[in-house]
């Protein structure tokens, strides 16, 4: 029974219906007395009263003595009556004794029920012999005790009641059950039924009848759950066997007589019937209905025996119509309905539930039930001092902060010392304390000679413990929406205080433009933020990241979307449409409100909505426009701005052969649109009104906020450091200009260009892109009409253009020391020679007739290579690289 | 600032995808538009679907700069990629 996971323990449950009944139950007892032969019943199943679980039985189902001490479900009534109960508690305990009950209660109307139950047991007892093996053992001690079968009786009672309500629902059941039953003709189980048929029939049809439908509506709430679903299915099927051992046996006609004496009485039956929620039947009734029940039943019961049990309920109703009493077809069903689920569900029910007391006392019971949760929830509350929470606490707290999680966590320890010494003494304590102590490190620095003072690491992990509080609130403000903290937890391995924790975040997709990949690095990225970078690296690592997003939406996206970014470009344009509109009619002219449209010091996003106005071509084509209504400050401002999110300027990304190595002959087209457009306002800016150390501030800009070997890749970026760089170099070297550097200008200017170098050194090979990037540039564009490559004579002899590139080496050997053009020619000596034989073999492998177009291409390449040759005095002429004389 | 053909404004200069009416399809740069929809399309491919005998066939021309009716525009998209 355990498995129904009822406490069968409970005496209350059939209190309600045991008040009504008690009268008329001890009457009863008397005759149940005589029924309640579980031997023949269950073939001797009682008998064996120990098998192999059954030591559990007292656990299970509570001792007389300690019931209701553990099983409390949080129906105290009971125990308060409980007193006088135990008896009675065990008599309800267990399906088996419901089903006993049922047995002797036969009196009555006994055929149906008893018989029913008979077979459910012997059909059960096969498929599930687990269920069923307790019972016996069980219907034992139930025999013993006639007050059990008084309750169950009562209890009955109530069911029956209940479950005339719930006849209606039944009854559309009923069919299928029946044929289930049919099926199977267990041969074996007949007799016993016969049996219980014969002796119940008189007694127990009143019981079941009544009873059974009373505890199906109530309990059905909370208790039945899972109880009901196991054994309602084995009882249905059950059924069915039951009409066939009727015809069979002699006492069943006995029944028919006695069933026919009580149709007299049917009428009254009804009308208990009808009120079926009222749990409690006065005693006096009850007796009245169950022999309408009994009417019903054996109907049903003497029928079904020769045609199938489907048969029944119609049979049943012939056999009801012929009689005086006019009951409704429902009510001839219940009977049946009773002997199958009725039974075992009444009686499981009947065991867990308590007291079926009065509807009112409904509320109360529920009280009583929440009253347990809580004492439940209570029960372990102030076990512990705050004292001896904020000592786990800060326990748990320097495992967060710890160098080394392993030897601080205090955990960890103990149980190893438990591991290794199995000491379960006093000792103990002094062990796990010195152990500890050699862990964590105490003045002499513990087992691992920690040079560290215990103080110091104390002030550091509190210091620690500071920031990662800090910490916490900025990066829930951040992620606000971006991330739902904790999730799935926290990874908790292998972290210390150079890789603190991190969040496992999962990103929620703000925009449908997000892509996922994008929203993840952001991620990425926000966590590294909370981690307190120093600003430049943090920058560096969101560009190094942000090539990895190729994709423009998710650039859009971080800086407001793609239709915000549109509608500023629009925003952009009617300011622009205005100013020229005040310039021409010579009104003054005012840029603040184009400033604002602009975004550019907007930090709402995380990308500047700036640099995404500037990946659509109209917000590029504006561009020069707009420069016409900045001050100086404000173009300042904008360059400082594009220069620090190169990264993510979509242009950069198209533009490099490593994030876009296809490129289209659209974004080639852009590409050249930007280089026409926005490169020229730069260059125009700076080589017209930029100070040195603006210019300086613009090249710190980007080495410092962008991964600038990434940027290299790029022709764009490329063509942007050049113009920086060969910016400041010319200012640095034009002495006509007489205003001689500043030791602080000189000094900075250095700064700034080993930053730079550092950051290309060792990658300066990547700036030349790859053959078959150059090849494909070529290929798309000599479709088109405007190309980023020289294009030759015909089309066919197009070739990438590599001067940018040794425009920019040209320029950085220019500013740098003689170490560092040093460092440039070894890193890309490959390529100086490759240059040089390409344009050597173009002579030799190219027809005469195109001898000019290759000349040219020659003369091209070693054009550009000697710019950059010559910076450092040497010129390459003829496969040669000589002294520049 | 949010009636349709304020965010048609926001597409101007940006590829759009229109399906017009009798099986026409158009992918084009919106250059200009109105609120009869009369649409401006340049470098605008036209693809023409057509059923021949149970199989659809589609023919696709090109013009550099193409003037559209309004009274043929069922719908005004962006093109997917």
């Amino acid at each position: 029974m355990s498995f129904f996971g009822f406490d069968t323990s409970r005496p209350g449950h059939n209190e309600g219906s045991g008040r009504d009944s008690r009268k008329k139950t001890s009457s009863n007892a008397k005759r149940a007395e005589n029924p309640v032969d579980f031997e023949e019943t269950y073939r001797g199943l009682g008998d064996y009263e120990n098998e192999e679980d059954d030591y559990l039985n007292d656990e299970t189902f509570g001792n007389a003595t300690e019931l209701g001490a553990d099983f409390d479900f949080g129906y105290g009534k009971n125990e308060a009556e409980a007193g006088g109960h135990i008896d009675q508690q065990t008599v309800n305990r267990s399906y088996a004794s419901a089903a006993a009950s049922a047995g002797p209660g036969v009196m009555n109307t006994g055929y149906h029920a008893g018989p029913a139950h008979a077979m459910d047991d012997g059909m059960d007892f096969t498929p599930m012999e687990s269920l069923w093996t307790n019972q016996p053992a069980i219907m034992s001690h139930q025999q013993h005790h006639q007050l059990q079968q008084h309750q169950a009786l009562s209890m009955e009672e109530l069911e029956r009641q209940q479950h005339q309500q719930m006849q209606q629902h039944g009854y559309a059941n009923m069919p299928p059950p029946a044929h289930m039953g049919y099926g199977y003709p267990p041969q074996a189980y007949l007799p016993p039924n016969v049996n219980s048929a014969g002796y119940q029939n008189i007694p127990q049809g009143m019981p079941q009848g009544l009873p059974q439908g009373m505890p199906q509506g109530m309990p059905q709430g909370m208790p039945q759950g899972l109880p009901q679903g196991m054994p309602q299915g084995i009882p249905q099927g059950m059924p069915v066997p039951m009409p066939m051992p009727l015809p069979m046996a002699g006492p069943p006609q006995q029944y028919q007589q006695s069933h026919v004496a009580m149709q007299q009485q049917h009428p009254p039956a009804s009308a208990p019937q009808q009120p079926p929620q009222m749990p409690e039947v006065s005693s006096g009734t009850p007796q009245s209905p169950e022999v309408g029940q009994q009417h019903a039943a054996s109907p049903s019961q003497l029928v079904a025996g020769k045609p199938p049990a489907a048969g029944n309920a119609a049979s049943a109703q012939v056999l009801r119509s012929a009689h005086p009493a006019p009951i409704p077809r429902t009510q001839i069903l219940t009977p049946d309905q009773d002997l199958r689920e009725g039974t075992p569900r009444g009686s499981r029910r009947g065991s867990m539930r308590k007291p079926q007391e009065p509807l009112s006392q409904d509320e109360f019971r529920r009280l009583q039930v929440r009253q347990a949760k809580v004492d439940k929830i209570l029960r372990h509350s102030g076990v512990m001092t705050p004292r001896d929470k904020d000592f786990i606490t800060r326990y748990q707290l320097s495992q967060i902060v710890t160098d080394d999680p392993y030897n601080e966590d205090f955990y960890f320890q103990v149980y190893k010392i438990i591991q290794r010494g199995g000491i379960v003494s006093e000792s103990n304590k002094g062990l796990i304390a010195r152990a500890y102590l050699e862990h964590s490190g105490h003045r002499l620095g513990g087992r691992y000679k920690r040079a560290d003072v215990a103080l110091q690491r104390m002030q550091s992990q509190v210091e620690k413990a500071v920031t990662v509080a800090k910490e916490r609130p900025q990066k829930n403000r951040e992620n606000l929406d971006g991330a739902k903290e904790g999730v799935l937890g926290k990874i908790s391995s292998a972290r210390n205080s150079k890789a603190p924790r991190r969040q496992l975040q999962i990103p929620l997709q703000r925009d449908d433009d997000d892509d996922v990949t994008s929203s993840a690095i952001e991620d990425v990225v926000q966590t590294l933020n909370g981690v307190e970078l120093s600003a430049s690296s943090k920058a560096r690592r969101r560009s190094s990241y942000a090539f990895r997003s190729v994709d423009q939406r998710a650039v859009l996206s971080r800086s407001g979307g793609r239709k915000f970014v549109l509608s500023l470009i629009e925003d952009v344009y009617a300011e622009v449409l205005e100013l020229e509109a005040q310039l021409r009619s010579g009104k003054e002219t005012d840029s603040s409100h184009l400033w604002e449209s602009l975004h550019i010091s907007d930090d709402a996003y995380e990308v500047s909505p700036f640099i995404s106005i500037l990946s659509f071509d109209k917000g590029v084509k504006i561009m020069p426009r707009i420069f016409n209504f900045l001050d100086k400050d404000q173009k300042l401002k904008l360059l400082y701005c594009f220069f620090s999110e190169l990264s993510h300027l979509n242009i950069i990304v198209t533009s490099s052969y490593k994030t876009n190595s296809d490129p289209t002959d659209s974004q080639l087209k852009k590409l050249e649109l930007f280089q026409s457009v926005f490169l020229k306002i730069i260059v125009s800016f700076l080589s017209s009104s930029a100070e040195f150390l603006e210019v300086l501030g613009l090249l710190l800009a980007l080495v410092k906020n962008n991964n600038v070997s990434f940027i290299s890749t790029s022709k764009i970026g490329l063509n942007l450091i050049t113009v920086l760089i060969s910016r400041a170099a010319l200012i640095k070297q034009d002495v006509s200009r007489g205003n001689v550097l500043s030791s602080v200008e000189a000094s900075s200017w250095n700064e700034i260009y080993d930053k730079l170098f550092t950051a290309l050194e060792t990658k300066l090979a990547v700036v030349f892109p790859p053959d078959e990037y150059t090849a494909k540039v070529v290929d798309t564009s000599s479709t088109g009409t405007v190309t980023s490559a020289t294009v030759g004579q015909s089309n066919k002899h197009q070739f990438y253009d590599q001067s940018y590139i040794w425009q920019f080496l040209a320029s950085l050997a220019l500013s740098g020391k003689l170490n560092h053009q040093r460092v440039i020619i070894d890193e890309i000596r490959e390529e100086i020679f490759g240059t040089i034989n390409r344009a050597e073999q173009l002579m030799s492998t190219v027809p005469v007739e195109e001898q000019q177009i290759a000349l040219y291409q020659r003369d091209k390449l070693y054009q550009d290579l000697n710019l950059f040759l010559n910076v450092m005095g040497l010129v390459a002429r003829d496969g040669e690289i000589s002294e520049l004389k | 600032m949010d009636t349709p053909l304020d965010l048609l404004k926001l597409n101007l200069d940006e590829k759009v995808f229109v399906k017009l009416r009798g099986a026409r399809e158009m992918t084009g740069t919106l250059q200009a538009f109105d609120s009869h929809c009369n649409i401006v399309l340049s470098n605008a491919t036209e693809t023409i679907y057509e059923l021949v005998e149970g199989e659809l066939k589609s023919n696709t021309k090109g013009s550099e700069m193409v003037f559209v009716r309004g009274d043929s525009v069922t719908l005004i998209t962006t093109p997917a990629e």
